[in-house]
């Protein structure tokens, strides 16, 4: 099991783009996969569930996975909020 | 190039047009190979610099009452010389008589002459529509047209993947097939109208089964002749790599001769309901055509909370 804290740096938060990089890049690992805010736990390879998050800039959310390729999994996915999605 | 004999032109649309042929029947060998009409006024006037003598030729009141106005001797010299061009096919409007000669000269010079009774204005609607039909440019693909809904969904994808099967669960549910396996896809005013390649009713082989008459088993209201083509599914196997839709904010299009069509690329998997998702394909393009995209306004829903929530956290 591996978890990681990150924190939503983009301006426009995750909104639909944002939410599909994630899924897309989460599913071509596969361990599960899974993002915790506060009390909201959803599946990190469902489009619906991390758009359910509706999470603003600045949000403190918890990435967590489990299976063979865990570490990379993780790693990829908090590369992601560190690159802002490509976005400002 | 494509081409129409006249014979056939004539047994197709005797009946709509009243047609009857005053020519001999040699004459119905002749070959069309435009799709436009002609009114010859200025022709019959004179003036042949830009006579579009390939085109069927349509002789209407006007045309009739102004060679009547002309002298014996110098509606003969006109009709000769008018016929010097290899007209294939004339077609006298209003069951009008035709005036002396040009009986006599289209049998002479091998012209099809043939009499309507309909109006100037109905022949051409009636006319135009058919010939416009006949000389679109058409192809034949390897695919299966269904009505589902009254969208004209078109199926691709590999051999054996499904198509067939998939089209005989949506017929069962009272959807409409148009052909199976070879469709042919023809330009009619800016839209894809898909037909059976082959005019020899509806049916379809099922692997392992064999041929079935589809309008035998179900009844003539789970076919159609014909079906505008509206979306296009390619049905293909899950594959990791391929990167499949998940919100469908982008639409992706297909391009058949010069007309885009939506198309969707569905995985499929054993025991996967694809015409349920068929059914939901048609549905969600009639919801698209009525201005209503539920990605869009899912999208537009998230972005408006995530604002809302921004706002808050400054206050």
């Amino acid at each position: 099991m591996t978890e990681k804290t990150t924190i939503v740096q983009n301006k426009l938060g995750l909104h639909a783009r944002p939410c599909t990089l994630i899924v897309k890049t989460a599913n071509k690992f596969r361990s599960d996969f899974k993002i915790i805010k506060d009390d909201m736990e959803v599946n990190g390879k469902s489009i619906m569930g991390v758009m359910t998050l509706a999470a603003t800039r600045g949000t403190e959310l918890k990435l967590w996975a489990h299976g063979p390729d865990e570490e990379y999994l993780i790693q990829e996915i908090d590369h992601l909020f560190e690159t802002r999605f490509d976005e400002e | 190039m494509v081409e129409l004999s006249v014979k056939e032109l004539f047994e197709r649309k005797k009946k709509d047009l009243a047609l009857s042929l005053i020519s001999s029947k040699k004459t119905l060998n002749n070959m069309i190979s435009d799709s436009q009409l002609n009114r010859p006024g200025l022709a019959l006037s004179g003036y042949l610099d830009r006579f579009a003598y390939k085109r069927i030729q349509v002789l209407g009141e006007t045309e009739i009452s102004f060679l009547q106005t002309l002298g014996d001797d110098a509606l003969y010299e006109r009709i000769k010389t008018i016929f010097e061009y290899s007209i294939p096919c004339i077609i006298v409007t209003k069951g009008l008589t035709v005036p002396h000669h040009i009986d006599y000269l289209a049998n002479e010079m091998n012209i099809a002459l043939l009499s309507s009774r309909l109006t100037t204005e109905k022949l051409f609607n009636n006319l135009n529509r058919y010939l416009n039909e006949f000389f679109a440019p058409k192809k034949t693909i390897h695919a299966t047209l269904v009505d589902v809904f009254g969208v004209g969904v078109m199926l691709t994808g590999a051999s054996g993947i499904g198509k067939s099967e998939c089209a005989l669960d949506l017929v069962e549910r009272g959807h409409r097939l148009i052909a199976d396996d070879l469709v042919k896809i023809a330009l009619s005013n800016d839209t894809i109208i898909g037909t059976p390649a082959r005019d020899a009713g509806w049916f379809m082989e099922v692997r392992g089964v064999g041929i079935i008459d589809i309008e035998r088993m179900f009844g003539i209201q789970v076919v159609r002749q014909s079906k505008q083509i509206e979306v296009q599914v390619e049905l293909m196997p899950w594959r990791d790599s391929m990167d499949y839709e998940r919100i469908g904010l982008k639409n992706n299009y297909v391009g058949y001769h010069g007309v885009n069509i939506p198309v969707i690329y569905l995985p499929v998997s054993p025991g996967k309901n694809v015409s349920v998702i068929i059914e939901v394909i048609a549905m969600n393009h009639i919801l698209k055509s009525f201005g209503y995209d539920a990605a869009e306004a899912y999208t537009r829903r998230l972005q408006e909370e995530i604002r809302q929530k921004t706002l808050a956290m400054r206050k």
